[in-house]
């Protein structure tokens, strides 16, 4: 067996003594303290969302008027879609770079943890205002849609509060990217160890390369808009109320600039996750690494091309440009499966629970990739656009893709993070609630979808074949709750009865399976000779040639 | 396999290749000879869809069945460590891409049949979307229907277009952005203040056709509805003359 080890050069920093407790956390540097900071906060939102979500399905269960004004239902979706998106999916992908990025590169932390506390008080500051925007703004809360499209989101439209606030709470959130985007890259670039090339880079890392530099580029037009639009609300700008020459055209695009890449900043961590579980629980190494950096980087180059097929309807854009480049960025993505298919193939597959994970979001995703493929042309957006055919779309890909992703990741690094296992048996449990609720919960919808039932209504007519799907549609939110539930006694009852996780309870790949777990402060006391893409995995059979 | 077995499979696979098709997959066919345009597209993407979707669940599904670890696997048993393939890669990278281009292909003449704007149509109607009604005015006659000011129990306004005929509509806004949706036609245009947007509707069959806004437009957007009743031109024609004209002359 190899024995060579090398020192990790900030192993010879002086080192602070460990503190513990609340003000040491408050206060912390650490890129895993701050990691797991935005992991559980990142997750308080997604019970916020997941609330608003099924105070949603009451109200839609059956046809009528039963549980929430109009302006509060207009209030919840809004919400709902901001909270998952910006403050949820988005900071929980963040919240597992930070911790595990300076892990599998063989660094201390972060190249800048001082910026990194600030970008994750710069989110909790941003998250607290959407919420406020909520409900506790004079005027009307936010009810203008998570898009804010104008003019119904200017100051004549939306009078209150609560939609400056939401502005103002979306561009911290924004900035708190932009800064996490700089560090993420500054770290890969700058800090990896001996050995570690970019083209033995853990997928992870990779995938969080690029969803750095698209944070980058879409974040920036997006925050202008906002900020325009706020000088339309409270300055007597007209940049996109036609009443002044304005055009919300505009509007559209530059939202759309950010709101496109946006999905693949929030797929591309998930994609990294499952890519480094499927292997390990496969015992194989990636099939086609090489190839699948490659689709990733068509993915962030490509999804800047993409964004006006969300305007096939408007009339104003060149739809057969948009409707190519769409259909083009489906071929990356199933490079990808083809990746992961390759990467099962002649292994011995262990179904443990974050391989189940993994499995589930590729049987979702994949519906909506076929989807995302029927809806890349035009003619069929005239029919679903805007219904709940493409409700039931994007939520296969976000919650389907994305959430399952984000289970996946936290039964494959919970161990690592806090040293104990959750439970095997209420995993597969979680597992099956969240499969069978979410398909219960969004099938009905592309259902609806098609026979003409619009999103973001308070209310449908009865006899339209809308009241059974929808019926069912709420059913399987119950379900999802149930098992979001069941996960939350998991964590709780890892807690109270810890089952010790060992280093490496799975057999892993990259290099923070190669520490103790949790790490130690500076995360590593020495590392072990990075030869490919599987350190962790060399060290334990040096009988395999990497 | 056995060869009857493989039979049985094959004609149960052509049978449902054939369904397949035929199927509506759950969407309306369309009233219209667009919505019938869009739908054959929509059949099309759909079927593509399900073959695509099939082979790869099957070959997931064969994977996790077929190479899942054994008891009588060691704990620590590997598979076989291959780490590529690039002519395997290369076909899976291109085979996607000839999908797309062929679907792009019909994606694209569809749209133009759907877009395509008729020289001379036998109706023009202006569509006027109000937070949260419709105003209809048809060319010629002035005719105007608007809908009561709206809320729960409400019902919009109806309007008749004639079968057979192409209905010109030029369609806008007088506020925030709507959307004109008629899930029977398949077809939905936004309705965007300081723009005009025109498109044409050749309604095929006589029956009553629910309109909606599908753009979120405030407060009582789920109530913004409309009705279509697509009857004989001769019938039309009486119902245009019968109706009171409130706007100004249109051409």
């Amino acid at each position: 067996m190899s024995t060579t080890v090398e020192q990790p050069p900030a192993a010879e920093a002086p080192m602070e003594p460990e503190r513990h407790g609340p003000v040491a956390w408050l206060t912390t540097t650490d890129h895993k303290k701050i990691g797991i900071m935005y992991c559980v906060t990142a997750f308080a939102f997604f019970l916020v969302g997941g609330a608003l979500a099924d105070m949603i399905r009451t109200e839609l269960a059956e046809p009528g008027r039963q549980v929430v004004s109009t302006q509060t239902y207009n209030t919840l979706f809004t919400i709902h879609g901001t909270v998952m998106i910006f403050l949820f999916v988005a900071p929980f992908g963040a919240g597992l770079a930070n911790y595990l990025i300076p892990l599998q590169i063989g660094a201390p932390d972060m190249a800048f943890p001082r910026l990194n506390a600030l970008s994750y008080w710069f989110f909790v500051g941003g998250g607290a205002l959407v919420l406020l925007s909520s409900f506790a703004s004079a005027g009307g809360g936010a009810a203008m849609g998570w898009t804010a499209y104008t003019p119904l989101s200017e100051a004549r439209m939306s009078p209150g509060v609560g939609p400056d606030l939401w502005i103002l709470g979306i561009a911290l959130v924004a900035i708190a990217t932009l800064l996490t985007g700089v560090n993420i890259l500054t770290t890969v670039f700058l800090l990896r160890a001996p050995g570690m090339t970019m083209w033995r880079l853990p997928i992870f890392t990779w995938n969080m390369v690029v969803t750095a530099l698209l944070g980058l580029v879409a974040f920036p037009p997006a925050v202008a808009a906002f900020a325009l639009l706020l000088v339309d609300r409270r300055l007597g700008g007209h940049a996109f109320d036609p009443l002044g020459g304005g055009d919300p055209v505009i509007y559209q695009h530059l939202f759309w600039f950010l709101g496109h890449p946006e999905v693949y900043i929030l797929i591309l961590p998930v994609f990294g996750v499952v890519t480094e579980i499927i292997p390990v629980f496969s015992r194989k190494p990636l099939f086609g690494y090489a190839g699948f950096v490659l689709a990733t980087l068509a993915i962030g180059a490509l999804s800047t091309g993409v964004w006006a097929h969300h305007m096939f309807t408007t009339g104003a854009v060149d739809n057969p440009f948009f409707s190519a480049m769409t259909l083009l960025i489906a071929v990356p993505t199933g490079v990808k499966f083809f990746n992961w298919i390759g990467s099962m193939w002649q292994g011995k597959i262990r179904m443990a629970v974050p391989m189940l994970f993994a499995v589930g979001f590729m049987a979702n995703f994949l519906i909506g990739g076929v989807t995302g493929v029927m809806l890349a042309s035009p003619p069929i957006d005239f029919q679903v656009a805007d219904s709940y055919f493409l409700v039931a779309h994007f939520h296969y890909t976000m919650m389907g893709g994305a959430v399952f992703g984000i289970f996946a990741a936290i039964y494959f690094w919970h161990p690592k993070m806090t040293g104990r296992m959750l439970s095997e048996r209420l995993g597969r449990l979680v597992f099956a609630l969240l499969f069978v609720g979410f398909n219960l919960t969004f099938w009905p919808q592309f259902v609806v979808g098609m026979r003409g039932m619009p999103r973001r209504i308070v209310d449908y007519a009865t006899g339209l074949g809308f009241d059974t799907p929808n019926l069912v549609s709420t059913i399987g939110a119950g379900v999802l709750t149930l098992g979001v539930l069941v996960f939350l006694f998991d964590v709780w009852h890892a807690r109270r009865h810890p089952v010790l996780a060992g280093d490496d309870p799975w057999g892993g790949y990259s290099l923070e399976w190669a520490t103790t777990s949790p790490p130690p402060e500076r995360n590593f006391a020495a590392l072990p000779k990075i030869r490919s893409e599987r350190p962790a995995f060399d060290l334990h059979h040096p009988d395999v040639k990497p | 396999m056995s060869r009857r077995g493989g039979r049985i499979l094959g004609a149960g696979a052509l049978g449902l290749a054939t369904s397949a098709c035929s199927s509506s997959f759950g969407m309306p066919r369309g009233g219209s000879e667009q919505g019938q345009e869009i739908f054959r597209l929509w059949q099309i993407f759909t079927f593509a869809g399900i073959a695509v979707a099939a082979i790869v669940y099957g070959l997931i599904g064969w994977s996790l069945i077929r190479y899942r670890r054994r008891k009588t696997d060691a704990p620590d048993a590997l598979g076989r460590q291959f780490h590529a393939n690039v002519p395997l890669e290369v076909v899976y990278t291109a085979i996607p891409v000839v999908i797309v281009v062929a679907l792009f292909a019909v994606s694209f003449r569809g749209e133009e049949r759907v877009g395509d704007l008729a020289a001379d149509p036998a109706v023009t109607l202006h569509a006027e979307a109000f937070a949260w009604g419709w105003r209809f005015t048809y060319g010629g006659s002035g005719a105007t229907v608007v809908s009561d000011p709206s809320g729960e129990d409400v019902d919009g306004p109806t309007i008749e277009l004639p079968r057979g005929g192409t209905t010109r509509v030029i369609l806008t806004s007088n506020d925030v952005i709507h959307a004109f949706w008629v899930p029977g036609f398949l077809f939905k245009r936004d309705a965007i203040p300081g723009r005009t947007t025109s498109f044409d509707i050749t309604p095929t069959d006589t029956a009553s056709f629910r309109g909606v806004c599908a753009e979120f437009c405030g407060l009582n957007h789920a109530y913004m509805t409309f009705t279509i009743n697509v009857v004989e031109p001769d019938v039309f024609d009486a119902w245009v003359a019968s109706q009171p004209s409130l706007g100004p002359e249109a051409p």
